[in-house]
């Protein structure tokens, strides 16, 4: 019998004795698991929306008069000082006439006697989507304001500011949510083999005895903790799944098409379950060591 | 102590003191070396010091004073994971059995095997072996919390014998037997230094200690008093 197979078999057997108070444990790191990843969703779906703004989340920059090229490079280099952005774009007199000529559809007639050059030149400016340059849009605005030859500044302002206080929020409960998760995770793995070892101290105290070698016994506490890791990380990722289609079902209809939610991809998936897997391991390997000295 | 001397020395001990408090001089000044393949029966009173000797000899307990060694391992110094391979090459009969109550006859035997990674086959055959040997065969699937006295300390002495141990230490090891039992159990301790076990049994049943070969050391009061064949120590005790 090598060195695997007895700890596999001493570890099967102490989960068949004590597979009782080690559901407890399960369903809080099973919960843990659902709350923290429910909240990670929302957070990243609120990423995705931000990602899909796309033109509503511009600035226009309106000019007091047209750029030539030399004073358009220095507006572009102005621009980049502040942050990097995605694109600028200028639009002159006549591109702007052209463009709300368009927009009226029908109703083209209503310009028939205006100049085409009676709207300002500006410029549009896409910041990159990420958190980071939408927190600092607002400040961004101010920044354009202040350069020569602008007349005002205009974009999405309430609503951006709005969206990133909703994000930093969900910031907030992400990693309140995930400190929530390693806490009672590791209290829980700690708590369970703590009963485990009071369960098993007579056999314990034998091992030692008979000459077991310090991982002979505390490997199977530490492939506990990592079973434990494992199943309540899939089960709470399946009950968020689940959670997650009945909200689809629930709200498709009525969330507008701006607003569809996915789930986490596969690798995230992994990735989540791994990282339950080892707080657990991690946990209850710790938690052994202080416990039994070994 | 020559090279070849300390190969072939199993157990020394050298001015060996134990203390327990407030004032209980379990061993005093205790000296004691015994060979490889010899079968050594430890008598004395109750409360003599036997168990006390047997504890520290198993790594159980430290002296307070005194040098123990082991199999050419000094258990003064010893390293833990080095302690933990020598007490796998160590098997004890406890005079309390120790053993596992909510696990099964099998179990309890095979966990002397299992922290040495023996095979299931050898684990199987030996605790097989052991237990028709006892006369336990019977009891193999039995928790042994369902046992009978008698039938527990059979089971905690063939746990102390499964591993092929080079050093067997026994306390008591007839103390819930009839005499048709002890024979049984003899005749595995006997059987087993014929296969160059050191054993050291710790009793006071004179019916088991006496045959040619074996030598006995009685303890008083915490101090060694006769060392002896078995035949010159029944002289001396029917004289006193």
């Amino acid at each position: 019998m090598n060195f695997l197979v007895a700890v596999f078999s001493q570890t099967w057997r102490s989960l068949a004795e004590t597979w009782r108070s080690q559901l407890l444990s399960l369903m809080t790191i099973t919960l843990s698991v659902l709350i923290f990843t429910f909240f990670y969703l929302v957070y990243s779906n609120a990423l995705q929306v931000g990602n899909r703004l796309d033109n509503d989340l511009r600035l226009i920059v309106y000019l007091d008069e047209q750029p030539n090229e030399t004073l358009q490079e220095e507006y572009r280099h102005k621009v980049e000082k502040f942050d990097k952005v995605e694109r600028i774009e200028f639009i002159s007199k006549l591109e702007a006439y052209e463009h709300f000529k368009g927009q009226l559809d029908d109703s083209q007639d209503v310009l028939k006697d205006i100049p085409k050059d009676f709207l300002p030149p500006s410029i549009e400016i896409y910041p990159r989507r990420t958190l980071d340059s939408l927190a600092k849009i607002k400040d961004f605005s101010a920044y354009l304001e202040k350069l020569p030859g602008v007349l005002k500044v205009q974009y999405g302002r309430e609503w951006v500011e709005r969206f990133n206080a909703f994000v930093r929020l969900l910031r907030v409960v992400v990693l309140l949510s995930g400190s929530l998760l390693i806490l009672t995770t590791t209290f829980m793995i700690g708590h369970s083999i703590r009963l485990t070892v009071f369960s098993r101290k007579k056999e314990l105290e034998l091992l030692r005895l008979v000459g077991a070698s310090n991982s002979y016994i505390r490997t199977p506490f530490f492939l506990e903790g990592a079973l434990l890791g494992l199943l309540g990380s899939i089960a709470g990722m399946t009950a968020l799944y689940i959670l997650f289609r009945w909200i689809q079902a629930v709200f498709a209809s009525r969330a507008s098409s701006m607003f569809t939610f996915s789930f986490f991809d596969a690798q995230t998936v992994c990735l989540i379950i791994v990282l339950s897997v080892l707080l657990c391991a991690g946990g209850s390997f710790v938690s052994i060591r202080k416990i039994l000295s070994v | 102590m020559s090279g070849e001397e300390k190969r072939l020395t199993m157990i020394d001990l050298a001015r060996v003191s134990k203390t327990f408090p407030p004032d209980v001089h379990a061993l005093a000044d205790v000296s004691l070396r015994i060979r490889r393949g010899e079968m050594i029966f430890l008598t004395g009173q109750s409360g003599a010091g036997k168990t006390t000797l047997l504890r520290l000899l198993s790594g159980i307990d430290r002296p307070d004073k005194g040098y123990i060694e082991i199999a050419g391992h000094d258990l003064s110094r010893i390293a833990d994971a080095e302690m933990q391979r020598l007490r796998r090459r160590i098997g004890v009969a406890y005079q309390d059995f120790k053993l596992l109550p909510d696990k099964t006859v099998a179990q309890n035997i095979a966990f002397s095997m299992e922290v040495s990674y023996r095979s299931r086959q050898f684990i199987r055959a030996q605790t097989e072996r052991l237990l028709t040997e006892l006369h336990l065969l019977d009891k193999h699937d039995t928790l042994a919390g369902r046992l009978s006295r008698g039938e527990q300390q059979r089971v905690s002495i063939a746990r102390a014998v499964a591993n092929e141990p080079e050093l067997l230490l026994a306390d008591e090891p007839t103390g819930n037997l009839d005499a048709e039992t002890a024979v049984l159990v003899m005749q595995l301790f006997r059987r087993c230094n014929e296969q160059g076990v050191t054993l050291l049994i710790a009793t006071h049943d004179q019916a088991i200690y006496d045959f040619p070969g074996s030598k006995i050391i009685r303890i008083e009061n915490g101090r060694l008093a006769i060392q002896k064949p078995p035949t010159a120590v029944r002289k001396a005790e029917a004289r006193a």
